[in-house]
């Protein structure tokens, strides 16, 4: 059961992504300047790249910089947590155990912590201002004309951080709530489960929020 | 017309059958329950084996009378085949558990405990058994007979079994006429009557070991008393000519004879029986006590608690259940894959505390993440000694001949049997596929476990057990002047003992001679040198898991916090296991836990180690959560206002 759903949600998420690229992609003169024939013919470099539009441009000051290495830190924790959270129960059908389990369980409070801090400084930036519901201005009769316009697909990549924060809590807490002795093995069970099926949701945040960014990075 | 008579055909071609279906045949009158809970009386007259005159075939003999003239008829004892035959099914009786162990058709389950055959002077100890688990060995690859299988293991056996198989030859079939097949001895287990004397003096034990299996379950009725030996009369000796016997009373070996006790017959000569259902555990304990020995303490009654349901008030039988067949139920998880007993499945131990049968607690185990129900059996955590950071010497009754005349009380006497070992189950055997057996299960359970020490012959690459006789004559006649220490221990063996032994064995065999203690293998080279080869696969130590005494959830593992077992010194992982063997040299080493496990110790460390870090990560997750809580919340609040105000047309 778990397997099917998630497997599907991966397939149909990517699916969509494709689609939403091919769709809203970037000109290549937008993406690439002026060397842009090097960068189409070689792979490598256009993937290195695109991971670049990961490096939110900051200034270098000591919050900036450290607001970039939580980032990538993040990212690093998250690929590892989902490498061996999902590859055996996914692809091997087995439950986390071994080896896997203790590089799950080193790097979550990592991950965790992360989160934490990347809350703390991004959702200032992430506020969700009227100008993104101008519908809802539009009911209202509010004034409209000096807002600002945003940008393509930023509403999005803000719920998808909002999300993200949502998320995170059911599925730190989940885990470590089982580590007590408060839940039996029936509760215990359903930790687990609540646990893998928020896991599954999280990921798909985090890559729709990861693209998102990237897209808005590279039209920018 | 034609319709009409073929009609009326069918009808009573149908008819008979009909009425056959609704009573099997040959069910007789205590076979089947009316529905009653009453205890049954057996107020029953007594009927022995005897000779037929006219076919010499051994018959149901006639009712016994106690005051009978033994001039002209011997006084025999009662059968129970014949006697208890009268209203209980025996052939069907007799295929139960406890008898079937060398009836090649039945699957013989989980690995359960061997029987153990040992002699310090010949430094042997090896796992017997008709039951094909991997690690034993058949009685007959060590030349044991079924005679002389019954006579040293029968003492703690309810009869039946091989003891009631025909003899094989012709001078074991005198031997057999002599002393008789050895019954199943109901009354073992459903006589509750304290004159039950299964271990005395005079007992059930001491009968088997004098070949007087024919008198073995008279003797332990508690209204009859047994002298004399079969197994000291001659080949010609006859048990059913009062003449013979006569002649043989008055020699110097005497004949067994029985005399009953006359109060316990009445005045139709009928003898009252307290047989019940319900058999009590003491019963049982007789062939099933074990003796924990932790550091010279040793688990005498008064200082040991008993298993957990027992002081609940249940009895052994109470899950160890049975119909007519005897299949009774052994209780572990996967017994209803192969066992006939209709109750198997609802009465292992995960059955019973999931419906809360019997008032059995249902376990909430908090805090204990599901994996360990996928790795663990429940007796991992809940049975048998505490673990501590080595194993300990164990006895049992079958194994030690506990309960029995003059028992070694010693601490170290053999046979050495080692626990609480946990290990990685090999698996229960659920059937066999072109000879070969499936395995299912690969839990980690408490086990009981003995390291194997024979003398053997190499053939073909396979190692093949010696007959004890052999031995016997080669080995123990090169060790005729070791010292035996009077604890009953192993002797202590040189290499240079062990190489004039093989010396001495080879020259009797036609294989290479080797010998199998401590886990390794002895064997002379070219040279006359001796050669050791560590982990050889038939040195691997037989284990057997523990399923008794079950503590209760206060006292199981984990109960107090994850280190009891996930910590860098605990004894689940990392206690040790004692390498037992005859040999000096071979007793110094140990072996971990976790190498009968199944698991990578340095995983398992590591494991263990992160333990350590446990606490600091549920505070940074909590912590984080709480930052995470608090942005959502001041940001929800936020937003409340901003509605807020625009509601209130101040935007």
């Amino acid at each position: 059961m778990f397997r099917t759903v998630s497997i599907t949600s991966f397939i149909i998420v990517f699916i969509c992504i494709v689609i939403h690229w091919i769709i809203f992609r970037p000109k290549a003169n937008e993406l690439f300047g002026a060397d842009r024939r090097l960068r189409i013919f070689d792979p490598l470099r256009f993937l290195v790249f695109l991971l670049t539009l990961l490096f939110i441009p900051q200034k270098l000051t000591l919050i900036g910089v450290l607001r970039k290495l939580v980032y990538l830190l993040a990212l690093l924790c998250f690929v590892v947590l989902f490498i061996t959270g999902f590859f055996l129960k996914l692809v091997l059908g087995q439950t986390i155990s071994g080896y896997w389990l203790m590089l799950h369980a080193t790097f979550a409070p990592i991950f965790a912590i992360c989160v934490a801090i990347l809350a703390v400084m991004w959702a200032y930036n992430c506020r969700l201002n009227k100008k993104y519901w101008p519908w809802l201005q539009k009911i209202l009769q509010q004034d409209m004309t000096d807002s600002v316009i945003p940008r393509k697909h930023e509403l999005a990549q803000k719920l998808s951080f909002w999300l993200i924060v949502l998320l995170a809590m059911p599925l730190i807490l989940s885990i470590i709530l089982s580590m007590f002795t408060f839940f039996g093995t029936h509760w215990q069970e359903l930790l687990a489960d609540i646990h893998r099926y928020i896991a599954v949701l999280f990921a798909l945040a985090v890559v729709v929020h990861t693209y998102l960014m990237v897209i808005i990075q590279a039209k920018r | 017309m034609k319709i009409g008579l073929i009609v009326t055909l069918a009808l009573l071609l149908i008819t008979p059958s009909l009425s056959a279906a609704t009573k099997p045949a040959g069910t007789l009158l205590g076979d089947e329950s009316d529905g009653s809970r009453a205890q049954p009386n057996h107020l029953i007259e007594l009927f022995p084996e005897d000779i037929d005159p006219t076919s010499f075939e051994l018959v149901k003999g006639d009712k016994i009378k106690p005051d009978i003239d033994e001039s002209s008829k011997v006084l025999l004892p009662f059968s129970t085949k014949w006697t208890c035959s009268e209203c209980h099914s025996y052939n069907t009786i007799n295929k139960g558990w406890h008898f079937n162990a060398a009836d090649p058709n039945v699957v013989p389950g989980r690995p359960g405990q061997p029987w153990i055959y040992f002699e310090a002077r010949t430094a042997t100890q090896i796992p017997l058994s008709h039951r094909r688990w991997p690690g034993t060995f058949r009685p007959e690859q060590v030349g044991l007979t079924n005679y002389k299988f019954t006579k040293i293991f029968g003492r703690h056996t309810p009869g039946g079994g091989v003891g009631e198989y025909d003899a094989e030859d012709a001078q074991q079939k005198m031997r057999q006429y002599i002393s008789g097949k050895l019954e199943v001895n109901c009354l073992a287990c459903h006589n509750a009557d304290p004159g039950q004397d299964q271990g005395g003096t005079c007992g059930y034990s001491i009968q088997v070991a004098r070949g007087n299996f024919r008198w073995a379950a008279a003797a332990s009725s508690g209204f009859a008393s047994v002298t004399g030996s079969a197994e000291d009369m001659p080949d010609t000796y006859d048990p059913f000519d009062p003449f013979a016997v006569q002649s043989a009373k008055d020699g110097q070996k005497s004949p067994p004879i029985i005399t009953y006790h006359k109060a316990a017959f009445d005045n139709k000569n009928r003898v009252l029986f307290n047989i019940v259902r319900e058999i009590p555990a003491k019963r049982c304990y007789y062939c099933h006590s074990n003796l924990y020995l932790n550091n010279g303490e040793k688990t005498e009654k008064w200082s040991s608690d008993e298993d957990v349901h027992l002081k609940a008030g249940l009895t052994c039988v109470d899950c160890h259940r049975n119909g007519l067949e005897h299949d009774i139920i052994r209780g572990y998880e996967e017994e209803s894959t192969i066992s006939q007993n209709p109750l198997a499945a609802a009465t292992s131990c995960e059955a019973c505390h999931q419906a809360g049968r019997l008032g059995a607690p249902v376990p909430k185990h908090p805090g204990i993440p599901p994996i360990h129900f996928e790795k663990l059996t429940c007796t991992a955590c809940h049975s048998g000694p505490w673990p501590g950071k080595r194993t300990q010497l164990t006895k049992t009754s079958r194994a030690h001949r506990l309960g029995t005349p003059n028992v070694n009380k010693s601490d170290e006497v053999l046979p050495h049997i080692i626990a609480p070992v946990f290990a990685k189950q090999h698996g229960t055997i659920v059937g066999y596929i072109g000879g070969a057996f499936t395995l299912v299960n690969g839990k980690i359970a408490p086990h009981k476990l003995i390291w194997p020490a024979f003398w053997a012959e190499l053939v073909d690459r396979q190692v093949r057990p010696v007959a004890l006789d052999v031995v016997k004559q080669t080995v123990g006649e090169v060790f005729a002047n070791l010292e035996l220490p009077q604890t009953g221990n192993w002797p202590n063996l040189s290499e240079e003992n062990i190489t004039s032994a093989l010396a001495s064995l080879a020259k009797a065999i036609e294989g290479k001679a080797v010998y199998v203690a401590g886990g390794n293998l002895y064997s002379l080279d070219d040279k006359g040198q001796l050669q050791k080869q560590q982990g050889h696969q038939a040195a691997q130590p037989y284990l057997w898991p523990i399923a008794h005494d079950v503590r209760p959830a206060a006292q199981s593992l984990g109960v107090r916090r994850c280190e009891d077992c996930h910590a860098t010194d605990s004894p689940f992982f990392f206690g040790t296991v004692t390498i037992d063997s005859p040999v000096i040299s071979d007793r110094i080493s140990v072996k971990r836990m976790v190498e009968f496990e199944g698991l990578s110790p340095v995983y398992t460390w590591l494991f263990a180690f992160s333990f350590v870090f446990r606490p600091w990560l549920k505070i940074v997750a909590i912590g984080s959560c709480v930052i995470l809580a608090g942005i959502l919340l001041l940001y929800a609040l936020k937003a409340l206002a901003s509605v807020a105000k625009v509601l209130a047309g101040k935007d």
